[in-house]
């Protein structure tokens, strides 16, 4: 296998244990981020600075990557999801920005603005791959069962949800630290394979970059997401060459999907035999459209 | 024959509630003993549904008390309300329409047949065994509102009346010891009204436990419930058995005008 | 001692300075903020395109001093008038699709974040990202305050525009038949529509005071910091300033906007300029855990 190749793959493996926590949140929860790449940028420097300069082994690095990301994610939470409205929101925004700005004015320990290099290089071709493999694995053991249908109800009617005795918030909140879990790790395994980061690899753009990929898949179905992100990334390769207009052609998929299709190219259908099933089930018995219900 | 006298399962003492200045609900006090099918009835903003929002913790009351098996439960939170063995309905329907008829109730039953976070990410453990518990129990509740063939099908894509008949077995579901019904009976015809009465009679024969279904339906109430509480204006009428409510000079008065 | 007077003297000086500064910049914000507020408090969601609006309202008003020669007025009404125009058009075409098909808000949040960087980028390809400084038309020149602090007319304009908008908008509200409806529509949209209140007219009217209110604080800010596309980015503090007053209320958002703008010119001043966004993020923090529905923000809940 080429260099490059594997490249493609450590890339794709990595982005999809980021965009498989924003779908989380975003597509099963119904919480809008644009501040994940926050998120992914203290896992990226906590591994970072674990291993170039504690000369940690890279795995618990990247644990404790994740687990910091987490616990900011449970600091932010708290107060925000709480509430009802686009607090969390306006709230991540913040907290990315804040994070690029701590982490530029951290001195010696972040190295500023300029970006941290001599990162070890510890994530080959089969940690990017296992890595992938084990998140994913958890990911939709978790979906595919009680926090799954939990996270869903929140999502679809927070009152309803709370009148069958869930406390929402816990939800919402767990929903968010599991997601930073998630782009925590996938920030620390990206600085292992670029062996450099930078504080500006974490703004805000790069935050809307994974959102507008799990609307892109289909909000609230985890496969959609990771085909979605398997296209997104295929495809900024191939127009590399007019990468000017890239964020354009992202902003442009996101109102049109919004438009068209907010369901996302998947729907809130997973791969598999339910969805055949689902599918069956939809082009036959009646069809009652929402709004044409009596009130 | 001397007559076992019930406990009061839920006692509202003085309860008050206002809505910018307007009292919703007004110094109410009544209780339901256990075992009992009650209705609540009274014509349109009269602070039924308030009272059923005020039960479930969706705001708080302004004054007053509201006692649930002798517990106080006046400032719990929803969940925490829900947590104490009780169900509710809503009069406008809020199901969980992306989610099929099966997955509305596993949601709800899966509330008292658990099983841990590590449980559910690595699949290990009880989880199959749990899964299965849940989705059978479900099936079986489905089965006795008679969705059972229409499990998977999307919750917004099911006609109207099974989108009623649903929320009832979400609300079963729970396994509460204590049904709130609110109009179940909303915008359905003659017949799956009839139907819904042998439904809630059914239900509350074979399960044993305590309903109050809130009504404007005079039918319906007179014909299931043996106890009822009549509202106007936020403020209690009347309370009796059917006969005595349907005779009430109030009553007459507020259902036919003067 | 005499140094330490001067010390003394010098430090109010940069005191009332800085107070200035903070209120002028604090005013821009409220113009942002206010617009932006006035939207979720009808559509109750985010919209994140309002950056764009004050962007392009920008880059109108550059166009129109420097390729048509035209005089402030003119320039500053075209752009007004643009800006208004085109967050007409973005709810049009991005959002009232949306918004007759479900009433999910986060729907309405994500494609106005795809708006936001559609308007963005449309400018960086078309006349690219380069900083443009506006002609002066704003005049800067200095006041001498009894020999104490020295401050910009710059400020003291912004600071009287914004007023001027603001009071303008306020008589809308209270005096018209308009301002009226789109009180009712913020109390409850429904309501308003079932009283014969036209909903998408009062939705593009909305529209159009965010839009217009944006590119007056997009004016003042290409003045202040030079034009570019990504200019629209620090909408975020006027995002902040409308929590920390409370999201969806009016005075609530001037009120956060004139604080943030203190805050941030007492911090440039005094501390460290370096320091003066992350005083911004701090704000947002201490405002989410002591009072999170903000100063002015009614209780947060929905009707069963």
């Amino acid at each position: 296998m080429s260099a490059y190749t594997e490249g493609i793959i450590c890339v794709l493996c990595i982005n999809a244990i980021a965009v498989m926590g924003v779908s989380l949140v975003t597509g099963y929860t119904g919480i809008f981020s644009l501040g994940h790449a926050g998120y992914m940028a203290i896992g990226a420097y906590t591994a970072a600075i674990l291993t170039a300069r504690y000369s940690f082994y890279f795995i618990p690095a990247i644990v404790a990557g994740g687990l910091l990301a987490a616990l900011i994610a449970y600091i932010i939470g708290v107060p925000t999801l709480k509430l009802v409205g686009d607090y969390y929101a306006i709230a991540s925004i913040g907290l990315g920005e804040a994070i690029r700005l701590i982490l530029e004015n951290g001195g010696t320990f972040t190295r500023g603005a300029r970006g941290f290099p001599g990162i070890p290089n510890y994530t080959n071709l089969t940690v990017a791959v296992c890595s992938f493999v084990i998140m994913a694995f958890l990911m939709f053991n978790l979906i595919n069962g009680r926090f799954g249908r939990a996270f869903k109800a929140c999502r679809d009617d927070y009152i309803a949800a709370s009148l069958l005795g869930y406390n929402t918030a816990k939800y919402r909140i767990l929903s968010l630290v599991i997601s930073g879990f998630y782009c925590g790790v996938a920030g620390a395994l990206l600085g292992g394979f670029l062996l450099y980061i930078k504080p500006l690899m974490f703004d805000m753009m790069k935050s809307t970059e994974l959102t507008s990929v799990v609307v892109f898949g289909g909000l609230g179905s985890m496969s959609g997401t990771l085909l979605g992100m398997v296209i997104i990334t295929l495809i900024t390769e191939v127009f590399r060459p007019i990468s000017q207009y890239r964020m354009l052609i992202y902003g442009a998929i996101l109102v049109i999907i919004m438009v068209l299709r907010p369901e996302g190219i998947m729907g809130q259908y997973e791969f598999g035999p339910g969805m055949f099933k689902a599918i069956k089930e939809k082009f036959k018995g009646d069809h009652y459209s929402e709004e044409g219900r009596k009130v | 024959m001397a007559k076992k006298s019930n406990q009061n399962v839920l006692q509202l003492e003085n309860l008050t509630k206002y809505f910018g200045g307007v009292p919703a609900v007004n110094d109410i006090s009544f209780s339901i003993e256990e075992g009992k099918l009650a209705g609540l009835i009274g014509p349109n903003g009269a602070g039924k549904t308030t009272i059923f929002n005020l039960i479930t913790g969706v705001y708080p009351p302004d004054s007053g008390k509201i006692l649930f098996w002798g517990e106080d439960i006046t400032y719990l939170k929803t969940y925490q309300a829900i947590g104490r063995n009780m169900a509710r309905t809503f009069q406008n329907l809020r199901l969980f329409p992306h989610s099929t008829a099966l997955e509305n109730v596993m949601v709800a039953l899966q509330q008292h047949h658990s099983y841990s976070f590590i449980e559910a990410i690595t699949h290990l453990g009880g989880w199959g065994k749990k899964e299965r518990e849940i989705k059978a129990k479900s099936m079986d509740i489905l089965d006795r509102v008679g969705l059972a063939d229409r499990a998977n099908q999307k919750a917004r894509t099911l006609p109207y009346g099974m989108q009623r008949r649903l929320e009832i077995a979400r609300a079963l579901a729970l396994e509460p010891k204590f049904l709130f019904l609110d109009e179940p009976a909303a915008g359905m015809n003659p017949e799956e009204v009839n139907a819904l009465n042998t439904l809630i009679l059914g239900i509350h024969k074979e399960l044993k436990f305590t309903i109050l279904v809130i009504e404007h339906h005079m039918d319906l109430v007179m014909e299931i419930c043996s106890h009822i509480i009549c509202m106007n204006f936020g403020t209690k009428i009347a309370e009796g058995n059917p006969m005595e409510i349907q005779s009430h000079p109030e009553v007459l008065k507020a259902y036919l005008g003067e | 001692m005499p140094v330490f007077n001067i010390e003394r003297g010098e430090s109010l000086g940069i005191l009332i300075q800085q107070i200035i500064n903070g209120l002028s910049l604090g005013s821009v914000y409220a113009l942002i903020a206010v617009g932006y507020s006035l939207v979720y408090s009808i559509l109750m969601f985010s919209n994140f395109a309002h950056g764009g609006f004050l962007v392009i309202g920008g880059y109108i008003c550059y166009f129109v001093l420097k390729d048509m020669g035209a005089g402030i007025l003119i320039a500053g009404f075209l752009s007004l008038l643009g800006a208004g125009a085109a967050a007409i058009l973005t709810e049009r075409l991005a959002y009232k699709p949306i918004r007759e098909k479900t009433n999910n808000t986060l729907y309405l949040l994500i494609a106005s974040m795809g708006m936001s960087i559609v308007i963005e980028n449309i400018f960086v390809v078309t006349i690219g990202g380069r900083f443009r400084a506006l002609p002066d038309i704003i005049p800067t020149t200095p006041i001498h305050l009894s020999g104490m602090a020295t401050i910009s007319a710059f400020d003291l304009i912004s600071l009287l525009a914004a007023v001027v908008f603001l009071s303008i908008l306020q008589l809308i509200l209270v005096k018209t038949k308009w301002g009226l409806a789109i009180r009712a529509a913020a109390y409850n949209l429904r309501i308003a529509s079932l009283m014969g209140v036209n909903v998408n007219l009062l939705i593009s009217l909305t529209f159009f005071i965010a839009g217009t209110l944006a590119s007056v604080g997009g004016i003042f800010l290409a003045v202040r910091y030079t034009l570019y596309p990504q200019l629209g980015g620090i909408t975020i503090k006027a995002f902040v300033a409308a929590v920390i007053g409370g999201l969806g209320s009016l005075p609530g958002a001037v009120v956060g906007s004139i604080i943030l703008g203190l805050a941030e010119m007492l911090t440039a001043g005094f501390i460290s300029s370096q320091l003066r966004d992350l005083v911004v993020f701090f704000f947002l923090v201490i405002t989410l855990l002591v009072r999170p529905q903000g100063l002015f923000g009614k209780d947060v809940g929905e009707k069963v």
